[in-house]
């Protein structure tokens, strides 16, 4: 411990003036992130400007300084004083983690609580858990990597190609082939393939740290280095999203246990079966009926997996996520599926057996806050904190809300509304809630320890409140159907009938 | 006297070419070795294995007779290591080097290190990266020596060094360096030659010849033969010979096993008309060369 204390004083006195920026960063990001909590009142206080060149600065100096701490006792080379001194590797990776904890986390931890009871959040109580994983969050995004790379390489130019260079793969691939580097979005479970990535930091970056401070065989080092990235690209690509969905099953709120909620194809509504022909493809339309949940609880649909399989047993197969804006909330359901176009000429006249998997998250407990209008936030449960206000003219009428590190898995409505007669006259101005999140971490990556979402309306009529509605996400289900019979040639539309 | 370093087929490859093949070598306590030879030759490598800043490729070197790639911060306590090409942290003074330094030895000796300042002329308040080369390897040299280490080594620390520096340097590390173990590398004979007790001659990674200077300087002699009858057929010369070269009345030779009684034996055998045999001995430059020349092994 004394040999860690006398490296990290060593550290200290040689790095002030890289301390002395990223402390000052930190200030500013300190400062200018609490006074955001006052811009209802104040609009001059939202800076977006200077919040966004905060929130820019802010990684720079984590990373010239996490780099410049461990480059100081490079770990690359042969030709470094200190190799043939006493050193204790142990000694010299705690000081170094002393360094980064210090001067880095400590800052950052204390800005969030500053910048979360300028919110009116209370960072020592309810948002502690949220406070503590933003922390590991902040090592594995913004330290781990860039601590483990610094270990491996001899400089600032060196780190900065190694950066830079995963960077530019990553850019390209995502230009040319989108789909492989995304895998398109997934919703609310999309938090599954990014843990899928920071299990790989977590694990390789601290083996590269352990590795490197313990033999500084740096070619064996870069070695793991590529081989973790390539794993945790694998695993973000290869992972399918109905494990994803299975992960996001076992970890629901409340087990909701067959027959509650049951999904069957709507004979009553069969004439809204659709097969749309798109060129070489066909996009099939089939209503489905979600029913038999109990009351107070509705069902969003999160993706599918269907199977058409034709009289002589050949069968067609795809799973899909579905995108936010076509999932929507109640019991009929039209789902689309994008079919071959060569499977579907082959069974279009056959009567043909529909199998598939509907993936649903049942939402219930509504919770309801009325929120006045006013200079005062105040605390909505599971939420954080609202603020309603109206502009001048009594037109224009604003309502956000505030959450502690991620927002979370609530689906949310705002309305206005008037009191007086107690009637739902609302205004949406968003047809479909914000995407969110199903992660059951109390944090999300990112620097802000604020997250928000808010609605703006301009009505003629005079609200006198606001009104946030939240539904939880209780479960994550899937339920299988089956229509047998279908001739989907019955069905068939060409685009120039459907819109001229 | 026992040995502090041990290099037992210590092999060294960098791709396809050989640093180092399977060298054997000892260095014994309290001695003063030399381990010279051209550039490329293989001494920083040996030298860098041996402070476990490369790993062998084969075979084993023993610092303490510890394993290298085991050594300790307690055994490096007791070394002290300078480089002609070490980087050292530019932003200290010379001071606050030594300082920070002090932390790390239990036996550094403040008064010494004071001591070391003041006989290298090191000034105290000037960063590292203020210094000349000279001064650098200076203040290398005083941190390495203020905590009394058992074993010195000391990599070409005198490149790139005039000759005043260099000297200083040497009754540096002379004076304090009692009852140490040196191993000193160059390329260059003459800076060891006057203080080494032991020297190595290391060439393509081999290790020609290891061995006390004494005994080095005794065994090799230039001998010139003066025949009195031309010779009548080709010699075959003994392996101890080198530089052999030969005229119609005059043979010269330089024995690398010379013995009075059986070299001029040898010489009576061979040339049995000997005229007159002169027998010289060789500078320490002057046997480099031969075995340069020779490219062989003499040991």
């Amino acid at each position: 411990m004394r040999q860690t204390l006398h490296i990290f004083k060593k550290d200290v006195r040689h790095l002030w003036f890289e301390i002395a920026v990223a402390i000052t960063v930190v200030a500013a990001f300190t400062f200018t992130g609490a006074r955001r909590a006052l811009w209802l009142v104040d609009p001059v206080t939202n800076r977006t400007a200077a919040w966004t060149m905060v929130l820019i600065l802010l990684p720079l100096a984590w990373w010239t300084l996490i780099a410049r701490v461990i480059h100081d006792e490079a770990l690359t080379g042969d030709r470094q004083f200190w190799i043939t001194r006493p050193y204790s590797w142990k000694s010299l990776l705690g000081a170094k983690a002393l360094f980064i904890l210090a001067f880095i986390n400590l800052p950052m931890l204390i800005a969030d609580v500053v910048i979360l009871r300028a919110y009116g959040l209370r960072p020592l109580g309810a948002e502690l858990p949220g406070l503590l994983w933003s922390q590991v969050l902040l090592a594995i995004v913004f330290v781990l990597p860039i601590a483990a790379l610094s270990t491996l390489t001899a400089g600032f130019v060196q780190l900065t190609f190694a950066i830079l260079t995963p960077c530019v793969i990553a850019l390209v691939v995502a230009i040319v082939a989108p789909e492989v580097v995304l895998g398109g979005f997934w919703g609310g479970t999309d938090w599954v393939r990014t843990y899928c990535l920071f299990l790989a930091i977590s694990v390789a970056a601290p083996a590269i740290l352990f590795w490197q401070y313990s033999t500084r065989r740096t070619a064996a080092g870069r070695v793991l280095a590529v081989a973790a990235a390539i794993l945790a690209v694998l695993g973000m690509t290869l992972i399918p999203w109905s494990a994803a969905f299975k992960i996001q099953s076992w970890l629901s709120k409340q087990k909701v246990e067959q027959p509650v909620a049951r999904v069957d194809f709507d004979s009553r509504s069969k004439w809204l079966t659709r097969a749309v022909i798109e060129g070489d493809r066909v996009r099939v339309e089939l209503p489905l009926n979600v029913t038999a949940l109990p009351t107070g609880m509705s069902a969003k649909p999160e993706g599918f997996s269907i199977q058409l399989q034709a009289p002589d047993g050949t069968m067609w197969h795809t799973d899909q996520v579905l995108p936010g804006y076509a999932s929507n909330m109640g019991q009929e359901f039209s789902l689309q599926v994008t079919v071959d176009g060569a499977f579907y000429r082959k069974v279009k006249d056959e009567p043909t057996r529909v199998r598939g998997s509907l993936y649903l998250t049942v939402f219930g407990n509504r919770g309801t806050t009325l929120v006045p209008f006013g200079d005062r936030s105040v605390p909505v449960p599971r939420i954080g904190v609202c603020a309603a206000s109206r502009g001048a003219n009594r037109q224009s009428y604003f309502l956000i809300c505030s959450s502690a590190f991620r927002f979370p898995p609530l689906l949310v409505s705002y309305s206005f509304i008037q009191s007086a007669k107690e009637t739902s006259q609302y205004a949406w101005t968003s047809p479909q809630p914000r995407s969110i999140s199903y992660s059951p971490f109390p944090a999300e990556p990112g620097i802000s320890p604020i997250s928000q979402d808010f609605t703006l309306a301009t009505m003629r009529e005079a609200f006198s409140e606001g009104r946030v509605d939240a539904v939880e996400a209780l479960a994550h289900i899937r339920r299988s159907f089956e229509i047998d019979n279908l001739r989907l040639g019955d069905f068939e539309v060409r685009p120039a009938l459907v819109s001229p | 006297m026992t040995d502090i370093l041990r290099t037992t087929n210590l092999t060294k490859r960098f791709r396809k070419t050989m640093a180092l093949d399977h060298l054997n070598m000892i260095v014994l306590e309290h001695s003063v070795y030399g381990l010279v030879g051209p550039n490329g030759a293989g001494k920083t490598t040996t030298i860098k294995i041996l402070m476990n800043a490369w790993q062998p490729t084969e075979g084993m070197a023993e610092v303490f007779g510890r394993d290298s790639r085991r050594l300790s911060p307690r055994d490096f306590t007791q070394i002290g290591y300078v480089s002609e090409n070490q980087r050292m942290p530019g932003w200290m003074t010379v001071e606050y080097f030594m300082e920070y330094l002090k932390a790390f030895y239990p036996d550094w000796d403040v008064a010494r290190a004071r001591e070391l300042l003041r006989q290298f002329e090191l000034p105290p308040d000037r960063k590292i990266r203020h210094l000349s080369h000279g001064m650098r390897m200076k203040a290398a040299l005083a941190s390495s020596l203020a905590y009394r280490p058992r074993l010195i080594v000391l990599d070409e620390p005198f490149t790139g060094l005039d000759a005043l520096v260099r000297d200083e340097l040497i009754e540096g590390v002379l004076e304090c360096a009692e009852g140490a173990t040196i191993l000193i590398s160059s390329h260059d004979l003459s800076e060891v030659e006057s203080f080494a007790s032991h020297i190595g001659y290391l060439d393509h990674g081999h290790l020609q010849f290891s061995e006390e200077m004494t005994s080095l300087v005794d065994r090799f002699r230039e001998i010139e033969v003066t025949l009195a009858d031309p010779l009548q057929s080709p010699i075959s010369w003994p392996a101890a010979w080198l530089n052999t070269e030969q005229s119609t009345a005059v043979v010269r030779f330089v024995d690398t096993q010379f013995d009075q009684e059986r070299t001029i034996a040898e010489v009576h055998r061979l040339f049995g008309n000997a005229h007159q045999i002169s027998v010289n001995p060789m500078p320490l430059r002057a046997i480099f060369v031969t075995l340069a020349k020779a490219g062989r092994k003499a040991a």
